[in-house]
């Protein structure tokens, strides 16, 4: 039984970092342009088919090819807040935004089904399947590497943030968006990029999500779900609280897994839940400034 | 009664005999069938709207009230062994067990405000997809079947038709009244500024609930009608997570908070939602699905009624002032009719 | 005081009375109508067109959402069908046309579909769509008509045992029972002398009413052989992620692994997961993904899926004339090759066969009159082998076969029952993963 609770913890911890790769560029879009992205599930799917693209037909390395995917996502992600996320404006924002991402994310999908069909994918490499034995468990590499990665980008974030101009300005932005603009912050442009880099980040996350899950363009809808919730319970805008949520999250799950697995979901958002109405802002999230 | 109330009354009049003479005209079951899936979502429309439209609280999550009637009414016919026409009385239980469910749902996640209530919606959605699903006192991934109806299959959908109108009636009439009443100020109060409205005496957890479980109840109830027409209700198809997007749209593509609105946007929707699907070539329906919301958030972004209104009033003022001005020292306008019109 | 929103003035509100009607009258006017009569009575159209009319044969398919993967292989074998029939002159001399309309996965959306394909479209038979979610409520739709009903895709208990079935008894599965599916592999466990066989098996299953019954018949069986569950849990269909069911099954280092699954994603999730914990299962079965031909291979590797067994009713490799001549047809049309033709295919074109076998025998269109030739024991062929219908529409003519990936995953054989004219011996060990 402890061998189990054991194993669990360190699936929870591996898989939370998966999530986190995913969630953060979410909560980051969340804190600065203060809306729901439900267009994150299939941003995932999209960053996972390019980098199956580069791989299966130029051969290049996984993690390698995300020095192409990311930018190449950063640039999609400007372009879509640029013109259909910048124009949105009034009192109806919020269902707006909802409505819009929701939109984007059905053109994303037709275009990938007519682009590769609805077979299913997975990304391959010898660091899929393969393990190391530490301790009496096998841990994949695959996810000690996408932990790897989560635990760069977030630190990468977090110097971004703290150690830069454009980080002030995102962070002026994220507390209170009309002093910023006093300031003379350009909140737009900042948020266009805020976006860009969002949606880059999650083409990391979607590369080491296909390269352990397999995908079709249909399987962004369960994503998005599970990263809403991961992002409010770490805190809106919360780069940290996003990491630490994951980890939480699915290490929850897997315990609960050991004893039945149909219960685990359950207990992910009733956690969630349970955990808002303790403290409505998540771990570490701020208290919401009044008039925005 | 003045002229534009006498209009007004007429017109109404006149659409609710449309509708009721529909099946009588167009008696096809195809169209009683796009019928009764519009009037579902009609009502569902305007309930969802009641509550989220008009308090700004955005719910994703009333699939929940709508899978919760329809297993309601399933379960409650299995067990107690009803059938046939008699599964109609069990509707009122439908009902009651949105409104039961949405207090502690309410008292949950209406302590929580905008992107936090969001999510809470959606999570408690999620959490009656997967209890469906577990429990055995819903048939598990199975679900539950409904009693069989042995009726004709020309006028099968009929009854459904009525009881869907007079449910989508209803909703209309009630959203009608609560806006009309101080009841709906106080819920527009908190949506335009809650902590104001709060310091103003407003009760606000208590209207929130009380419009949430009203919503919740219309919900479940035509979700039960909804389960009783299709003759089954799985987890997945009662819970779908695309529900509440679909609401949301047409909700907000007639115009978010009005009460007509809702109702052109189901009424333009969901139809056309039916069609496109079936005549679907591959996916290019998705992607022009996509770019329709697009267009109409972009173009449209008050909705359909109010940017109409606006811009008919604009039309027929033009060249006057339409609002008395606040600086205007003469206190009567020029010619009575704007003067009415201002004051609606 | 003038309210916030703008209230509606009355001339908009005519305007929005104008656009309902319209908008009805448009919906009324774009859809294929014909009358607005009403149809007549509970009987389907029962007239015979003249000889030279084409016949329309109407179906709802999920060509987009979850299904949509089968859902395309069905629109191919119905339409394989279609051609075939026709270039043999047709039904009774009618040109066999075919009216598929996309569900999208949605119940609401089959429901309309089937609506629209019978009272608007006045199809003179129909074909039953993807998956059991969607056969029950398209069944009672096709009940209140008097339709037959048959279909190759809805198994689950749920199909046949809905009221309506129970009471207009119109539903016609042309494929394997599902509860029979494992009793081919318990069969072979039985077989091996006690020293040799497994000890110890573990059944995880997705929560879906198609894949859970076969395992949870093999459990009791197998248990009651002495082979001891070590591991039996149910998990969610779409879980993202089953990495950590997959590692329970995993550590529990059980000898068979039955794992009860509905899609390639699941097979592929649970095969990674026991690659990255060097776990390999002596005999590993799964309920569904491996028929799934390249679709199944090109996910997980041809290698991995050496060994890899799957309980249908048919493969690529079947040794009669109509299926090789089928899957020769499918390859030239649809490209590809034999290996990877995927099992919907093959489910799809019995369900034209057995039709077209009813339509023969009937001498016509009269679905009441094919419902009950369809219940009167009358075995068919099909494509899938023979067919025959209890009351409630199940074949239970068909035999359950179990197929194996052999050669390095590059050939799909068919290994039980053992010694049954087709069977090649199976691979009783699986072999290691290889990456």
């Amino acid at each position: 039984m402890a061998r189990e609770i054991y194993q669990a913890i360190t699936d929870g911890i591996l898989v939370g970092g998966v999530y986190a790769l995913m969630a953060v560029g979410l909560t980051l879009i969340f804190g600065v342009l203060d809306i729901i992205n439900i267009a994150q599930g299939i941003m995932v799917i999209l960053g996972a088919y390019l980098s199956y693209e580069l791989a299966a037909r130029l051969h290049i390395d996984l993690f390698l090819g995300l020095l192409v995917t990311v930018p190449a996502m950063f640039v999609i992600g400007v372009v879509i807040q640029y013109a259909f996320i910048r124009p949105l404006r009034g009192r109806e924002r919020m269902s707006m935004t909802l409505l819009v991402s929701y939109a984007v994310a059905l053109i994303i999908e037709g275009i990938l089904y007519e682009t590769f069909g609805a077979d299913d994918r997975q990304l391959s490499a010898w660091y899929v399947t393969s393990s190391v034995h530490v301790f009496g468990f096998y841990l994949p590499y695959i996810y000690l590497f996408g932990f790897a990665l989560a635990l760069l980008l977030v630190a990468a974030l977090y110097a971004l943030l703290y150690r830069t101009g454009f980080g002030r300005s995102v962070r002026a932005t994220m507390q209170d968006e009309t002093a910023a603009r006093l300031v003379g912050i350009d909140t737009n442009r900042v948020a266009a990029i805020t976006f860009g880099v969002g949606v880059a980040v999650t083409a990391a996350g979607g590369m080491v999500y296909g390269a352990t899950n397999s995908f079709n363009p249909n399987s962004g809808y369960d994503l998005i779900s599970r990263l809403l919730a991961i992002i409010i319970l770490g805190g809106l805008g919360s780069i940290g609280g996003a990491l630490a949520a994951s980890i939480f999250m699915l290490t929850l799950e897997s315990l609960v897994d050991i004893w039945q697995p149909t219960w685990a979901i359950v207990v992910f958002y009733a956690a969630l839940v349970i955990v808002l109405v303790i403290r409505p802002t998540g771990f570490f999230g701020r208290q919401p400034v009044r008039a925005q | 009664m003045s002229k534009g109330q006498i209009l007004r009354v007429t017109g109404l009049v006149a659409l609710l005999a449309a509708a009721v003479l529909f099946p009588v005209v167009f008696s096809n079951p195809v169209y009683t069938n796009y019928g009764v899936y519009t009037l579902v979502f009609v009502a569902v429309a305007s309930a969802w709207n009641v509550f989220s439209g008009f308090s700004g609280y955005i719910s994703l999550g009333h699939a929940v009230f709508f899978g919760s009637g329809a297993y309601a009414l399933g379960i409650a016919a299995r067990d107690w062994h009803v059938t046939g026409v008699g599964v109609f009385g069990l509707l009122p239980l439908a009902a009651a067990v949105g409104a039961v469910i949405a207090v502690p749902f309410g008292l949950i996640a209406l302590r929580v405000r905008r992107h936090t209530f969001i999510v809470i919606t959606i999570a408690v959605f999620f959490i009656f997809q997967l209890m469906a699903y577990n429990f055995s006192f819903t048939g598990g991934s199975s679900g539950v079947d409904a009693p069989f109806l042995p009726w004709q299959a020309s006028t099968y959908n009929n009854p459904f038709y009525y009881i869907t109108l007079a449910c989508a009636v209803g909703m209309i009439a009630l959203a009608w009244l609560i806006r009309r009443s101080r009841f709906g100020l106080q819920l527009r109060a908190i949506r335009d500024d809650e902590d104001r409205a709060r310091g103003l005496g407003v009760h606000a957890m208590r209207v929130k609930l009380a419009a949430f479980a009203l919503s919740g109840a219309v919900t479940a109830l035509v979700g039960a009608v909804w389960f009783f027409y299709l003759t089954q209700v799985q987890p997945p198809s009662a819970f779908d997570p695309l529900f509440d997007l679909s609401v949301v749209l047409m909700a907000f593509l007639g115009g978010l908070g009005t009460v007509s609105g809702p109702v052109l946007g189901a009424l333009i929707i969901e139809p056309g939602q039916l069609w496109l699907t079936a005549n679907a070539n591959g996916y290019i329906s998705e992607i022009l699905l996509g770019a329709l919301f697009l267009v109409a958030v972009l173009l449209v972004p008050r909705g359909i009624i109010p940017t109409a209104g606006e811009y008919l009033r604009r039309l027929t003022t033009r060249g006057r002032a339409a609002i008395p001005t606040a600086s205007a020292t003469v206190p009567q306008a020029p010619d009575p009719a704007p003067a009415q019109e201002a004051q609606r | 005081m003038r309210p916030n929103l703008p209230w509606l003035p009355k001339r908009a509100f005519a305007l929005t009375g104008t656009a309902v009607l319209s908008v009805s009258v448009l919906a009324a006017c774009s859809s294929s109508s014909s009358s607005s009569t009403s149809t007549s009575t509970s009987t389907s159209s029962s007239s015979s067109p003249s000889s030279s009319t084409p016949i329309t044969i109407g179906a709802s398919l999920s060509l987009t959402g979850d299904f949509s993967a089968d859902g395309i292989n069905y629109e191919h074998g119905y339409e394989l069908w279609a051609n075939d029939v026709n270039a043999k002159g047709g039904l009774l001399g009618h040109k066999v046309v075919l009216k598929i309309l996309n569900d999208a996965s949605s119940p609401t959306q089959v429901d309309t579909n089937y609506q629209t394909l019978f009272s608007s479209d006045h199809v003179s038979l129909a074909f039953g769509p993807f998956s059991s979610l969607l056969t029950t409520p398209a069944s009672a739709v096709a009940a209140r008509y008097g339709y037959a009903f048959v279909e190759g895709a809805g198994g689950a208990p749920t199909v046949f045992n809905s009221p309506s079935n129970q009471a207009d008894h119109n539903v016609f599965d042309v494929s394997l029972p599902i509860k029979d599916e494992m009793v081919p592999f318990v069969n072979y466990i039985k077989s091996l002398p006690a020293s040799q066989r497994p000890k110890t098996a573990a059944y995880p299953m997705a929560d879906d009413p198609f894949a859970d019954p076969p395992v949870q018949l093999a459990q009791q069986e197998l248990q009651a052989l002495g082979v001891k569950t070590v591991y039996s849990k149910i998990f969610p269909e779409e879980v993202a992620d089953y990495k950590a069911p997959a590692d329970d099954v995993a550590a529990s280092k059980a000898q068979i692994v039955v794992l009860g699954s509905t899609d390639v994603p699941t097979v592929a999730a649970f095969m990674q997961a026991f690659e990255q914990q060097h776990y390999t299962p002596k005999l590993f079965i799964a309920a569904a993904g491996p028929d799934q031909g390249s679709a199944f291979t090109s996910v997980v590797g041809k290698g991995n899926a050496a060994g890899m067994m799957v309980p249908d009713g048919w493969y690529p490799g079947y040794a009669s004339s109509a299926s090789q001549a089928l899957v020769q047809e499918y390859v030239s049309k649809y490209g590809g090759n034999a290996a990877g033709v995927s099992s919907d295919v093959a489910e799809a074109y019995s369900v034209g066969q057995v039709m077209a076998q009813a339509v023969a025998a009937t001498g016509g269109f009269n679905n009441a009159k094919i419902i009950s030739y369809l219940h009167s024991d009358v075995t068919l062929t099909s494509v899938q082998g023979p067919v025959k219908f209890d009351s409630l529409g199940e074949n239970n003519a068909s035999a359950a076969f179990v197929f194996q990936w052999q050669n390095g995953g590059a050939v799909f054989n068919q290994v039980l029952p053992a010694g049954v004219s087709g069977s090649v011996a199976i691979l009783a060990t699986k072999p290691a993963w290889t990456s």
